[in-house]
């Protein structure tokens, strides 16, 4: 942290910025030794609680319809033609479409009764990724890039933050970016998960790749002493960072052709299923997050036959990614969130399809210390409102950071230096975690 | 003039034949200062602090590093190796005035400063839909930029726009926050005035002077701003501002508003609960329309009828930017009831254009508020920007939160800058033909000083050019044509709105960044990095073999001296120092294949950290 924070002073033109000087107070409060020394064991002994811990986000772009996923309501009008099935919790039931997800209840807490009242992708999209609703003069981190920041390791050659599969508006769009945090933090991204990402594959060798390097670092010297030694060295710690990348053994970790035929199978063919699979690699390779994409749930029309189709795409993967990562010893310490940004209508309106509905909607939460087998909250008896337990974006938001030992409260200085917290509000919800 | 300069000039005021390229003066600025006079003035203004604090000067740029600089500054394509050459031998004194003048007169500066604008308000855009039309807002600049409309009259056209947002470029603001009138006060706040008041949205500034209400005055001019879908036969068809004045109003918010008094008109039995059909029967279906939703979320007791009670508790999910025909403060204390009625009132002089005014009239006076002379703000936002742009840093930092209480650098220079500014009539392109013009701006960039607090603009500083100067710079030096670059391999996948993009709109999509940051936050990313080192769009086009433009090269020259530096005059429009040749000489010597090296030089060259900065 503290290498963290020279560098960055080391990186400005003007020596200390003003983001720069608000991390050399707290820097030098710890100089200064306005921590006690138990205080810097105890920082130590938070550290190493919180090493080695991850998330993978299931990210359902669109909206998907709680009662087409985690809360059906077959015995009521508003319920549709959706059934329920069993699970292998008993008194639990989810939508018909998920019979793999079914088999791996006993690992998933499923909140029946998230609210909120976004109801618009675009600023929904980029509150459930923040925890803030979008400002034009604000760049809020991802929760992602957050929580890379807080408990990322240093020396993972590969990025910490990782998005696969395409998402709305692409990178640094609908609070998916790092924001304020910086290029460190900012998510990686991998557009098609069944090859590597793109342009990290070198076209004439490794060899003459490095040669390349080579050339180019005697190149960069005459900038250098031309007054350009500041960019010159900001050019060289990004290209590190990316030949690293190109040339580090860990970027197998990108490729899953050595994954057995089988798992691959049980992944699912789909782009999402795969992108589970890799998902699983990156994080036993030590990447902090991983966002898996998928959509689109915006079922305005036609909601029955397009949740069905959308559920078969998830089901495989979703449910595979929770048993490979039991299996492995992995699930205690990576958290596995699945969620969108609304609900959706429990009124089916005249086209067949559901429309945007923030008052309720479900989020499902595995793993990193989260008690299985359990349903958190409920939706009234027509699903139009939330019945008990009702959980905020902020209330979730402060679950994922405890499970990931982050301090929610902690806030980062803004460039406008105005103290943002990582979570604005919002209470643990204890019964997750039993 | 002689011939072959009458040659050269044209070859560099691209697409334009006009071979002065005075700036068109009008009569009543005659009496204005001239650019030359101005910079002159700010020159001596800074000097005169830098000699009293004995900061030691950076000399003045060569002609290559100068013409590279303002090349890209105003027009945003690099010198071509001939032109660097030519402007080199040209012995005129008056070269670098007049080639400031050609690439203002070149339909490049438009295309240059407007993709500026269309990053500045389309990066910060809360409304995500909105990207999809930055392109149609960037044209409709970049028109305004080449035709040389005053600032003012610009700014006024963005803040008064209404119609469809695919025909009238601008109405890109107001489309970007999705004519959410807190967000489009705080934006044309921060970019027109350099300004951050949202701060106050919630509460007293807190650092700076402005209350709360304050802020909520300004946003009390856009309310009546609306962003609506264009229905054609029951189809949507794209989204249009238009101006929502009382006539119009949003039945949901007539409900929460007033439920007693929409009961009352509507309950036809007068049992106090309004029936679908009676709902049915209001003006035009409007309630009619909407009853079954708000059954949904409402009918708390479940008998398919809503009582004033029930009406008044519904929340409905927000809709900002629709329907709100007056700005409401929220109360703090009880976020869900409606707030305080707050009327428009400008915060730097406190004038008010009265009640109950409709949109046209509230943003109207909104633009003349920020437009008017006597507003030190508006000139020096843009001046602070200009600057920041050329220079690498404004006269106030960040550039857009620059007041009130800030102090900038050499006050009194801005204030000459700002003066002159207005008196030409918010002339754009005399402002950059000002800067231009400095000895600062044409200062050399040289090596750091230890010192952390120096006073800036004792030299030039390098500045990461932007994506889309920088993807001009590479099809300048790989030679292909915009058109017909093939969109394929390499680039990042688009998601929803990625599909069609040009190869452009792809590239920046990797490489665009927030003209707003501060220099010292743009260090670039991993992303650009790879894409830069591998991506096989720009294989061909780097390849010694074909027709490529390093193949051209090497059959021209076969003397290694003269292709070494004609690749340098290429990607980084100068000569190689002799250091540099020796390296590159070496290389070929140890790689043997001739090709191979000098693939692999091009490569180092486009990959340098000189070849994505200005210098």
């Amino acid at each position: 942290m503290f290498q963290a924070w020279q560098e960055h002073v080391r990186l400005n033109r003007q020596g200390l910025s003003r983001r720069g000087f608000m991390h050399a107070v707290s820097a030098s409060a710890i100089a200064a030794g306005t921590l006690s020394f138990r205080d810097v064991v105890t920082v130590r002994a938070d550290d190493l609680r919180r090493q080695g811990r991850s998330m993978i986000l299931l990210w359902m772009q669109g909206g998907p319809s709680q009662l087409e996923t985690f809360d059906p309501k077959p015995g009521h009008e508003n319920g549709g033609e959706t059934k329920a099935i069993d699970t292998n919790v008993p008194g639990i039931q989810i939508a018909e479409a998920w019979t793999n997800v079914a088999k791996v209840a006993d690992q998933l807490a499923i909140i029946r009764s998230m609210t909120n009242k976004e109801g618009q992708h675009d600023r929904a999209t980029y509150q459930l990724h923040t925890g803030y609703i979008p400002s034009g003069s604000v760049k809020h981190p991802a929760l992602g890039s957050n929580i890379a920041h807080e408990i990322a390791s240093a020396e993972v050659d590969i990025p910490s933050v990782v998005a696969i599969g395409g998402g709305r508006g692409g990178m640094g769009f609908g609070g998916t970016s790092a924001g304020f945090l910086g290029v460190d933090y900012e998510p990686f991204q991998v557009a098609d998960p069944s090859r590597l990402p793109d342009n990290v594959a070198v076209a004439n060798g490794e060899g003459r790749y490095r040669r390349r390097l080579g050339l180019l670092g005697q190149i960069e010297q005459e900038f250098a002493q031309r007054g350009g030694e500041v960019v010159v060295d900001n050019h060289r710690r990004i290209y590190d960072k990316a030949s690293k990348l190109v040339l580090s053994p860990k970027t197998k970790a990108f490729d899953l052709s050595d994954e057995p035929q089988s798992l691959k199978q049980q992944y699912g063919s789909s782009s999402f299923g795969q992108g589970c699979l890799l998902a699983r690699r990156l994080v036993e390779a030590g990447v902090t997050f991983v966002e898996v994409r998928h959509g689109s749930w915006d079922t305005h029309q036609d909601n029955f036959e397009s949740t069905t189709r959308l559920a078969g795409e998830v089901d495989p993967g979703f449910a595979a990614l929770i048993s490979d990562l039991k299996d492995r010893g992995l699930l205690e310490t990576t958290l596995v969130a699945w969620m969108g940004e609304f609900g959706r209508t429990p009124r089916v309106n005249p086209r067949g399809g559901r429309d945007h509905y923030p008052r309720v909607f479900n989020a499902v939460l595995a793993g990193g210390g989260v008690k299985g087998g359990q349903v958190i909250g409920a939706s009234t008896k027509d699903g139009t409102a939330v019945d008990h337990d009702p959980v905020s974006v902020p209330d979730l938001f402060c679950s994922i950071c405890h499970s990931l030992g982050v301090d929610p409260a902690k806030e980062n200085m803004s460039p406008l230096g105005r103290p943002m917290k990582i979570v604005d509000g919002g209470q643990v919800v204890s019964t997750l975690f039993g | 003039m002689a011939p072959w300069l009458s040659r050269f000039w044209v070859s560099l005021s691209v697409g334009t034949t006009c071979l002065t390229g005075t700036l068109m003066v009008h009569a009543a600025e005659i009496s204005s200062p001239t650019a030359a006079e101005v910079a002159q003035q700010v020159d001596r203004l800074i000097l005169t602090e830098l000699e009293a604090a004995q900061t030691p000067l950076a000399g003045l740029a060569n002609d290559e590093d100068f013409l590279r600089r303002v090349s890209f500054d105003i027009a945003g394509v690099p010198p071509t190796p001939q032109q660097v050459t030519l402007f080199g031998l040209n012995p005129d004194p008056r070269k670098r005035t007049e080639v400031i003048q050609q690439l203002l007169a070149s339909d490049n500066y438009g295309k240059n400063w407007g993709s500026y604008w269309r990053d500045v308000v389309y990066l910060s855009a809360t409304n995500m839909r909105a990207r999809g039309a930055s392109t149609v807002f960037e044209e409709w600049m970049v028109d305004q930029l080449n035709q040389n409309r005053p600032w003012d009259a610009i700014v006024t056209d963005i803040l008064t726009a209404t119609g469809n947002i695919g025909e009238n470029g601008a109405t890109g603001l107001v489309f970007a926050h999705g004519g959410e009138a807190e967000e489009v006060a705080a934006e044309a706040s921060r970019i027109f005035l350099g300004i951050q008041m949202q701060c106050a949205n919630c509460h007293d500034h807190p650092t700076d002077i402005w209350k709360r209400e304050q802020f909520h005055e300004l946003a009390a001019y856009f309310p009546r701003a609306s962003v609506r879908p264009i229905q054609v036969d029951g189809m949507q068809r794209g989204f249009e501002v238009v101006s929502v004045n009382q006539t119009q109003r949003n039945p949901v918010e007539a409900f929460r508003e007033n439920p007693e008094r929409i009961v009352s008109m509507l309950d036809r039995n007068r049992d106090r609960k309004l029936s679908k059909s009676e709902a049915e029967g209001g003006p035009m279906g409007q309630f009619g329309r909407i009853f079954p939703r708000l059954i949904e979320i409402g009918d708390t007791n479940k008998d398919g009828m809503l009582s004033v009670e029930e009406l008044r508790k519904i929340e409905p999910p927000m809709m900002p930017g629709r329907g709100n025909t007056e700005h409401y403060m929220a109360d703090l204390k009880d976020p869900s009831s409606k707030g305080t009625l707050i009327q428009p009132k400008f915060f730097v002089d406190e004038s008010q254009p009265g009640k109950g005014l409709s949109d046209l009239e509230r943003r109207q006076a909104a633009a003349k508020a920020f437009t008017d002379p006597e507003n030190p703000w508006f000139a020096k936002a843009i001046i602070n920007r200009v600057w920041n742009e050329m220079l690498g840093q404004g006269f106030y930092m960040p550039v857009d939160d620059m007041g009130p209480t800030r102090s900038p650098a050499y006050p009194e220079a801005m204030d000459t800058l700002a003066a002159a500014f207005v008196a030409h009539h918010y002339n754009l392109k005399w402002l950059i033909e000002t800067v231009a013009s400095t000895q600062t701006y044409q200062r050399q960039v040289r090596p750091q000083s230890v010192s952390t607090d120096a006073l800036p603009f004792a030299s030039q500083t390098p500045t990461r050019l932007r994506s889309d100067q920088l993807y001009s710079a590479l099809s300048t030096v790989l030679g292909f044509s915009e058109s017909a670059q093939p969109a394929r391999g390499g680039m990042m996948a688009g998601g929803i709105y990625g599909g069609g993009r040009s190869p452009r709109a792809q590239f920046n999509q990797i490489f665009t960044f927030d003209p707003s940051t501060p220099q010292e936050d743009i260090t670039g990313n991993v992303q650009q990095a790879l894409f830069l080192m591998n991506t096989p769009a720009f294989r061909n086009a780097v390849s010694a073999t074909g027709n490529s433009r390093l193949s051209q090269i090497l059959r021209k020259y076969s003397d290694d001296q003269d292709a070494i530096s004609e690749l340098y005059l290429l990607a980084l429009a100068r000569e190689p120092s002799d250091r540099e040749l020796q390296v590159c000489q070496k290389y070929l010597g140890e790689v043997g294949s001739r090709g191979e090296a000098y693939e692999d030089l091009l490569w180092s060259l486009l990959n340098s950290s000189e070849f994505l900065s200005k210098r």
